[in-house]
């Protein structure tokens, strides 16, 4: 039973006619479901955990990047299917897991291609896209290695992301990836260094209190553990999905 | 500069590994590293990198400067800028000319093959 859930944003009457469109084609395709809306004073994770309790096996975040990340979390450990459908201004994640934006991602949404993916965890938040910070000083720490930047270096711990200098991290693969940066000036100019290690699990210690971005919210902290929890993560995605 | 490849780990420049790393797929170092390192892919290390460890590979290609035994079941390429200090073993070497090697060699697949699974019995 699929249960859809708009995030606030949608009720701008600016939406209202892809939403009609949605619905329409929904009911075409014999997806259609019941409609919970989010709003300012309506703790989500008790909507969506209710409509669970009542029998939805897939939660649609009708939305964006932000709606989705909030039905994941409220997913938790139930192992319920997840699904993006896009509407509206959006970040990265419809393009990475192959949702187009507005009525065609209901063809894609019927076609139900599942795919589990890993998901991280900072200091017991769970994370999809990446943690990220700004130079500063750091160490990372394994069981059987220590990983330590000569300069200032940006670092970010990523499990799903667009590819870009760090090529393409796969989500599927039981673990997550440290990328640390720095800058180095030479005779031809400026010039960036990447490292990239694969890891299960890390310790990144700070010299200073310092203030990470797990996907896009602020984590102050000088001490942060990480671990990839595989296969946590059940979504529905699209055949031109970005890994 | 080495550029991410997917399923590749890279040690670049300014970046130190102290400790034992166990790497699946290809290996790349360019900064430094202290301690062992094995990989189940291949092994590039660059000219400016600094390796004081034993190292294990399926393939390697050296540029750069090695203290420590190496052990590789496929082929062993040192380019000219390349010094190793140590053990070698391998199915097969390549030596660029101006490359140093002090150490012994061992060649041959069957030494190539029972050096790793000794390596691989002793863990």
């Amino acid at each position: 039973m699929y249960c859809y859930v708009y995030d606030e944003f949608l009720q701008d009457r600016r939406y209202e006619r892809d939403l009609s469109l949605i619905e329409t084609r929904l009911t075409d395709l014999g997806i259609a479901g019941k409609i919970a809306r989010l709003a300012l004073f309506r703790d989500s994770h008790e909507l969506i955990r209710d409509e669970i309790r009542n029998g939805a096996t897939t939660i649609v975040a009708v939305g964006n990047d932000r709606t989705l990340r909030r039905a994941l979390d409220a997913v938790g450990d139930t192992k319920t299917v997840v699904a993006l459908l896009p509407v509206g201004p959006q970040g990265v994640l419809a393009g990475l897991l192959g949702m187009p934006v507005g009525v065609l991602s209901c063809d894609v949404l019927s076609a139900r291609i599942i795919e589990e993916l890993d998901c991280g965890e900072v200091n017991g938040r769970r994370f999809v896209q990446s943690v990220r910070s700004e130079d500063a000083s750091f160490v990372a720490r394994t069981k059987n290695y220590t990983l330590t930047p000569l300069k200032k270096s940006s670092f970010e711990v990523r499990n799903l992301a667009e590819p870009d200098d760090a090529g393409t991290q796969s989500p599927v693969d039981g673990r997550l990836s440290l990328i640390i940066r720095s800058t180095r000036f030479g005779l031809l100019g400026k010039r960036q260094d990447v490292s990239i290690v694969p890891f299960q699990e890390m310790m990144v210690l700070f010299e200073k209190m310092t203030e990470v971005m797990v996907d896009g919210e602020s984590l102050p902290g000088k001490d942060f553990a990480f671990r990839v929890i595989p296969k946590a993560l059940r979504l529905v995605t699209g055949r031109t999905r970005k890994f | 500069m080495a550029k991410g490849n997917g399923g590749e780990t890279i040690i670049a420049h300014g970046v130190r590994l102290e400790g034992e790393m166990a790497a699946e797929g290809d290996l790349v170092i360019e900064g430094e590293v202290h301690g062992n390192i094995k990989t189940t892919g291949d092994l590039r290390v660059g000219e400016n990198a600094l390796v004081e460890a034993d190292v294990e590979a399926e393939n390697a290609v050296i540029a750069g400067e090695i203290r420590g035994n190496i052990k590789i079941r496929g082929k062993l390429e040192l380019f000219p800028s390349s010094t190793l200090t140590g053990d070698v073993v391998t199915d097969v070497l390549a030596i660029g000319p101006g490359a140093q090697v002090n150490g012994k060699i061992t060649m041959g697949s069957a030494v190539a093959t029972r050096a790793s699974r000794k390596s691989e019995e002793a863990e």
